[in-house]
């Protein structure tokens, strides 16, 4: 379940968007890339097995802390107390074929209870959680690119306006050469650019149809910094998976622009492998401290 | 606006954490927890259950293979015995002709019902012990509560021996402590359900009394009497309390004064001796309690906060001293808010020990009380559980000790109740000893001629022991309901019957009076015997049954020599207590005196008193004796609480046997149940057990006990 990556969640969580909800998202957004500016910056000069650990505890930390003042404590001690009750019954009355398996349907009926009393830190959480892992998707699940490393731009364009694939040019930038493209697919609406970078940094690359112009951020470098691997269109799904760049609105022509970034390769800081690291960190972290702090979970 | 987008947006996420697959990545750990937990149990459950199916028929096959086999048939697949201490057959039988008693009444008629003949003396440890046994106190060496050191003539428990733990490394405050104090049963014999155990039949024994430490057999046990507090006394309360010391001067249990700083009242809790210093004073725990009001206060103890409301105890409330560096002894008390104004009073039950993590084994396997524990919450572990020197010391009030009772039985019921679904074949047990304490505690309400009586006396109370018979009786109905079964045996019966206690009689004095012991004058009133003349005392009374000799060959400074001579002065002393006339009434205190060497047989009837005093109704040894003291007279009025009695002659007070099945004998004695259930099991009854077994009809009369007056108490799940 967890090999899931990342990016294949998109999948899972894409679908209903509702008017007003882009807003909200980008206001969050917007807060959460201020927040990781100030407290994710470290990663870019600690190795990355370290800054994934740090992260992993202190939002394990957090996330318990939270868990503990969201939720239903008594109830979740009460419960954690019978399914254990109910577990050493079948190691005290093991005789009766009847009165085993009437135990195990208690336990089974306790987990169900303890997962329904999770329910409320777990909306509680679902926000910051989610804001959290979308920054830290943008330091860990792809490295930047080396400069002379080519990568594919792709821009999507709004199925109406079926003249905007034929007009789309890349505007020439100092720091990113173009190697080939355009490549056009208008029965997708589809536009392809193969783009070489010449500098380290933070760059811009912009499109343009007619007067409008579009961006997107290209990160080339060796060590840490934030990839964002999408400009989002303006869906709820897609903004919380992408926070970095502003999302385009419904009326513009571009609906999207990516850019195919190299994997990195980690066990602990590399693509899809930092999210099963992190939540395992977070967890052990959580566990080591739940004492403590004296939290039922 | 903003209100519909963020519940929008709630909804939204809702529907994102109910996705399976993605869930996990987007609620962050301590949800994770929660799921992972409950993903492990589901697991657990789901794993145990495939094991557990698969291998059931090749344990039972084992089993069938494997297991002594009954000779005989058992009779029925379950037995089922409801203790009731003390439950008096004269009031239950009054009760029933007036139609009190539906659901025994009930019983009586589906199967049987007789008085059943006590031990000698009548007393719990005793009987209980014989009950379990099968045996006479001869063979099973518990003859009273106490029993007098053969050193030092000091009391001792007579039933078990508690060595502290001394087994240490490490230096200064870091100290580890390892293993477990040296507890010791002094009961010998083995109990009836360790036979039925070695043929493979479950037990599950809850609270019988004189079961502590626990032994080991095939099935479940929880300790009762003589399972000590966590400061290892018999149950020592505290009262904490800002009144004069001349307002308190006696008690049964601490007193300690404190002082009101403006609403903030501090003080310690007293916990058990430091293991490294036991001279030095006991374990001390911080709290503190902020009064807000007549009414209400708030207590701090362990880091937690707890609300007092007066009047009101508190559920159980976990209190942990620390020994050493990293080791903390944990124990389990109740608190109790009983006055702010115009003096502050908190008593606290004794700390008993926390069944959750026990300090010593007090049940078996260790793990049950710990599942009792887990199940249904904290509960009374202490042998005796009710705070009876609460009370007797004026410290309780009538009704704080009722309800202590009553939440008691609440948690003995729900772990009977849980054993009868448990255990659907074999035995199981289950003693409510509530009923003893609030006889010996409210006869005075029932008996109106009762010296300790008040003139007042509260509504709520004047029935209390008639109310203590009906609420068992519902209680005995809710148990039938949960015995329905043609293949359930039924018994429900007491240790012995219950009496009035108006009168004490001395019986150090009655010696002193005639010659038989000697005591300073001035040392009279000192406990445990210590102000008498040993070179001079032949025989002295110490505990609640009886009369010692004081033997050149038992005692440190005994005078008597062995042999004849002993025979005949226990001869003589029991001759001359027979028929002792009390001058104050004219009437016979005492019915029977018996000599241990003609009452019991068997290789512990040595440790017996050599005299076992039978009195007569409402007489009762005096608290003087008790204790080893040597009053100024020998009859005196019973003006305590402790108002009821069954301390006399087993004629007097002959228990109750209610069966669901015909009894085929018309005088059942307690020795002779064990052995009657060993045979409804199939299984041949030892020939060293002194009981024989009745015979016990298969047939019942269908009766429908009556509806429960009470309601259900909480299930658990």
């Amino acid at each position: 379940m967890l090999t899931t990556s990342w990016w294949k969640i998109n999948s899972a969580v894409s679908g209903t968007s509702s008017k007003d909800m882009p807003q909200v998202i980008a206001w969050l957004n917007d807060l959460a890339n201020r927040f990781a500016s100030i407290f994710l910056s470290p990663i870019a000069w600690l190795p990355g097995w370290l800054s994934a650990t740090i992260v992993g505890v202190v939002t394990g930390v957090l996330m318990l802390i939270v868990f503990k003042y969201t939720s239903h404590q008594s109830a979740i001690k009460q419960t954690h107390d019978q399914i254990k009750a109910n577990l050493i019954a079948l190691t005290l009355f093991k005789d009766d074929v009847r009165v085993g398996l009437r135990v195990q349907g208690r336990i089974l009926a306790g987990a169900g209870r303890l997962l329904l009393l999770s329910l409320v830190p777990m909306l509680v959480m679902t926000i910051p959680m989610v804001l959290i892992l979308g920054q830290l998707a943008l330091w860990y699940q792809a490295r930047p690119l080396r400069v002379g490393e080519e990568a594919v731009m792709t821009v999507q364009f709004v199925s109406t306006d079926e003249k905007a694939v034929n007009l789309v040019k890349l505007n020439p930038t100092d720091g990113v050469a173009l190697s080939i493209g355009p490549v056009r697919v208008p029965t997708k609406h589809m536009v392809y650019w193969s783009i070489e970078p010449k500098q380290s940094g933070l760059h811009e690359v912009s499109v343009a149809i007619d007067d409008q112009t579009f961006t997107k951020q290209l990160a080339v470098g060796d060590g840490f910094m934030p990839v964002s691997l999408k400009r989002p269109p303006r869906q709820w799904t897609e903004m919380l998976l992408h926070p970095r760049e502003p999302a385009f609105s419904p009326e513009s022509s571009v609906q999207s622009i990516e850019i195919g970034f190299p994997d990195r390769d980690s066990w602990t800081a590399g693509t899809d492998a930092w999210l099963i690291y992190w939540f395992v960190i977070s967890m052990v972290a959580a566990f080591a401290i739940k004492p403590l702090i004296g939290v039922n979970v | 606006m903003m209100v519909t987008q963020i519940r929008i947006f709630l909804a939204a996420m809702l529907l994102v954490a109910m996705l399976p697959n993605s869930a996990l990545a987007y609620i962050g750990p301590g949800a994770g927890f929660a799921l992972a937990g409950s993903f492990l149990a589901v697991f657990g459950a789901i794993f145990s259950a495939i094991l557990m199916i698969l291998s059931w028929p090749v344990r039972r096959s084992l089993r069938f293979v494997l297991r002594r086999k009954p000779p005989e048939q058992p009779r029925f697949k379950r037995v089922v015995v409801l203790g009731l201490d003390g439950l008096d057959h004269g009031l239950t039988e009054q009760l029933l002709a007036e139609g009190k008693l539906p659901n025994l009444a009930a019983l009586r008629d589906q199967g049987d019902f007789k008085s059943l003949a006590s031990t000698l003396p009548p007393i719990s440890p005793v009987a209980w012990s014989s009950f379990q046994t099968g045996v006479n106190p001869g063979k099973h060496n518990i003859f009273d509560f106490l029993t007098p050191d053969e050193r030092t003539y000091a009391p001792k428990l007579s039933s078990v021996e508690i060595r502290s733990l001394k087994k240490s490394f490490g230096f200064g405050p870091f100290r580890l402590r390892y293993g477990k104090p040296d507890v010791r049963m002094l009961r010998k014999s083995k109990p009836f359900w360790s036979y039925l155990g070695d043929y493979g039949i479950f037990n599950c024994i809850i609270r019988v009394p004189i079961t502590f430490p626990p032994e080991k057999f095939r099935g479940v046990q929880l300790s009762a009497m003589c399972v000590p507090d966590l400061r290892g006394t018999q149950g020592t309360f505290s009262h904490y309390t800002t009144a004069k010391p001349n307002d308190v001067e006696r008690t049964g249990g601490e007193v300690v004064r404190v002082q009101r700083k403006g609403n903030a009242v501090t003080s310690d809790l007293l916990g058990p001796p430091h293991p490294d210093d036991p001279a030095g004073g006991s374990l001390k725990l911080p709290f503190s309690v902020t009064i807000k009001g007549t009414n209400e206060a708030l207590l701090k103890v362990n880091g937690e906060t707890h609300v007092l409301k007066l009047g009101k105890y508190t559920d159980w409330i976990t209190v942990r001293f620390k020994v050493g560096f990293v080791a903390t002894a944990q124990g389990v008390c109740r608190f109790l808010l009983l006055s702010t104004e115009p003096e502050f009073c908190l008593y606290v039950t004794p700390i008993n020990i926390d069944p959750e993590k026990p300090a010593m084994a007090i049940g078996y396997p260790k793990v049950y009380p710990i599942y009792l524990s887990k199940r249904q919450g904290s509960y009374a572990t202490l042998g005796l559980a009710e705070d009876t020197w609460g009370l007797s010391e004026q410290v309780l009030e009538d009704e704080h000790f009722l309800q202590q009772c009553i939440d008691i039985d609440h948690e003995r019921e729900t772990m009977f109740f849980d054993s009868l679904e448990k255990v659907p074949e074999g035995l199981c047990v289950c003693v409510f000893d509530g009923t003893d304490r609030m006889q010996h505690m409210f006869w005075r309400y029932h008996d109106k001629e009762h010296p300790a009586r008040p003139e007042q006396v509260s509504p709520a109370l004047e029935n209390a022991i008639e109310d203590l018979y009906i609420r068992m009786d519902d209680l005995v109905g809710r148990t039938m309901e949960r015995c329905d079964s043609e293949e359930t045996l039924l018994m429900v019966l007491s240790d012995h019957g219950f009496n009035t206690f108006r009168r004490c009689v001395d019986l150090n004095r009655w010696l002193e009076e005639n010659g038989y012991l000697v005591v300073d004058v001035d040392r009279r009133n000192e406990q445990y015997l210590a102000g008498i003349d040993w070179s001079k005392t032949r025989a002295f009374a110490l505990g609640l049954t009886g009369i010692f000799i004081n033997l050149k060959d038992k005692f440190e400074q005994g005078i008597v020599e062995s042999g004849e001579a002993v025979e005949a002065l226990a001869a003589e002393i029991a001759e001359r207590l027979r028929g002792l006339i009390d001058p104050e009434n004219g009437q016979t205190a005492i019915k029977r005196a018996y000599q241990a060497s003609r009452a019991y047989r068997g290789p512990y009837k040595g440790n017996a008193p050599d005299v076992i005093v039978g009195y007569e109704s409402g007489y009762r040894v005096s608290w003087e004796t008790a204790v080893g003291k040597t009053g100024q007279q020998v009859f005196s009025d019973n003006h305590k609480a402790w108002s009821g009695d069954h301390c006399v002659d087993p004629s007097v007070v002959p228990g109750v046997l209610f069966c669901n099945r015909k009894i085929e004998t018309d005088h059942p004695r307690l020795l002779q149940i064990g052995p009657t259930i060993l045979k409804m099991f199939g299984v041949p009854v030892p020939e060293h057990m002194d009981g024989q077994p009745f015979e016990i009809s298969s047939e019942r009369t269908p009766v429908t006990p009556a509806k429960s007056k009470r309601e259900e108490l909480e299930p658990v799940a």
